[in-house]
């Protein structure tokens, strides 16, 4: 018994650095996640979330993004060879392949400061048009869309955002 | 059992110390961290995700130490620059407003290294370490770009590297302006004008003296 009591305390001694650890951590995560909206992601994946296909035949599927107010991001065919292209790709290994994109035309933008040069780019929301093939089953693909975003005067380093698709090949 | 007792005690207290030291480092790396500060006045971005005007808090302390690689291979830190007013300008090939202050840079370096005012640009290009073909091809990627833009102040690569120290912005172009003793005097976020670049660098040869310079690292 005494045994007992000796390891209760112990225990309840040892924990007590780690308790008195939790509360801080758990308000500095939320400072953190609040503090987590100045830097939004520049592009969000809007829908489908889930698509119904027929198993082994190609079907084209609309994939909807957003690029946030204020933003633009490269075009799939940026007009200068340095400049990100905004890409779509699936993992190889998931039953489901994707086997062409098509991405929309960009449209034509200047920094004020140099209207000579245009960039080609998306804002608002645009559309992907991927042509997927699916093996039977249900399959959830997660895909990754690459970017690099801008404002009127600054840009941010190239992300990638998961585009997360239910697949069900019947 | 006492023993048994004796070694939970020390292993709490080692916790204890470890979980301290832990939240003054966290502590220390936010206080280098550069704040959004909406600009509601100027910014005509609209802003849901805007990047913002920001302030920095390293404005009027020492400016980081950090050696880097330049184009050539060679080790360059800011302590090779004591004495000198330096100006870093962190770009990346893929930042369209980078190049448009780049010639700028090249007339203002021009103008104001007599007076012992340096440029270090310092690419944030991505650098694929572990594949020394693809390594060597985004090195010559940015050589090519340096030369395109006629950059004639050094380069110097792997900018991530020296990020955290520097406030960890992600926001291209971004300049500190050091003064002659090290001291960070001005900051601009973003694609600013000439004037403004030009205010900074007078205010950086301005600040600090000789005798209060630096030792190596120090910066």
């Amino acid at each position: 018994m005494n045994r007992f009591i000796v390891l209760q305390l112990s225990l309840a001694l040892a924990a007590l650095p780690l308790a008195a650890q939790v509360p801080q951590e758990d308000s500095q995560s939320r400072a953190d996640s609040s503090k987590a909206g100045a830097k939004p992601a520049a592009v969000t994946y809007l829908f489908p979330e889930q698509i119904t296909v027929t198993a082994d035949k190609s079907a084209v599927v609309d994939l909807h993004f957003k690029v946030a107010n204020g933003l633009h991001v490269n075009s799939h065919t940026p007009h200068s060879d340095y400049l990100i292209p905004t890409t779509l790709k699936l993992p190889d290994s998931n039953g489901v392949r994707l086997a062409n994109a098509t991405f929309p035309p960009g449209a034509d933008y200047a920094f004020a400061i140099n209207p000579q040069e245009k960039l080609s780019v998306y804002t608002g929301e645009f559309v992907i048009h991927a042509e997927l093939v699916a093996s039977r089953g249900n399959h959830l693909v997660e895909g990754t869309l690459h970017y690099q975003a801008c404002n009127n005067e600054s840009c941010m380093p190239p992300h990638s955002i998961p585009v997360a698709i239910d697949v069900i090949a019947k | 059992m006492v023993v048994f007792v004796l070694v939970l005690l020390g292993l709490a207290g080692w916790a204890n110390w470890q979980n301290r030291r832990q939240a003054a480092a966290a502590a220390l790396a936010k206080q280098s961290q550069v704040v959004l500060v909406p600009d509601n006045a100027t910014s005509s971005t609209g802003g849901d995700a805007g990047i913002g005007h920001m302030s920095s808090p390293l404005v009027g302390k020492r400016a980081p130490a950090f050696t880097l690689t330049n184009l050539k291979g060679e080790k360059v830190s800011l302590a090779d620059y004591k004495g000198k007013a330096v100006q870093l300008n962190f770009w990346a090939t893929w930042c369209a407003p980078c190049k448009i202050e780049t010639p700028w840079l090249v007339e203002l370096e021009k103008q104001y290294s007599p007076q012992g005012f340096e440029i270090l640009g310092v690419s944030f290009d991505d650098l694929d370490k572990d594949d020394p073909k693809l390594l060597a091809k985004e090195k010559v990627d940015i050589a090519k770009s340096v030369a395109q833009l006629h950059i004639s102040y050094p380069v110097l690569l792997d900018g991530d590297s020296i990020a955290k120290s520097y406030g960890d912005g992600d926001v291209y172009p971004t300049s500190y302006f050091v003064d002659r003793s090290g001291t960070i005097v001005g900051a601009t976020f973003g694609l600013t004008s000439k004037d403004d670049l030009e205010g900074n660098i007078r205010k950086a040869l301005a600040g600090g003296t000789l005798q209060a310079g630096l030792g190596k690292g120090t910066r």
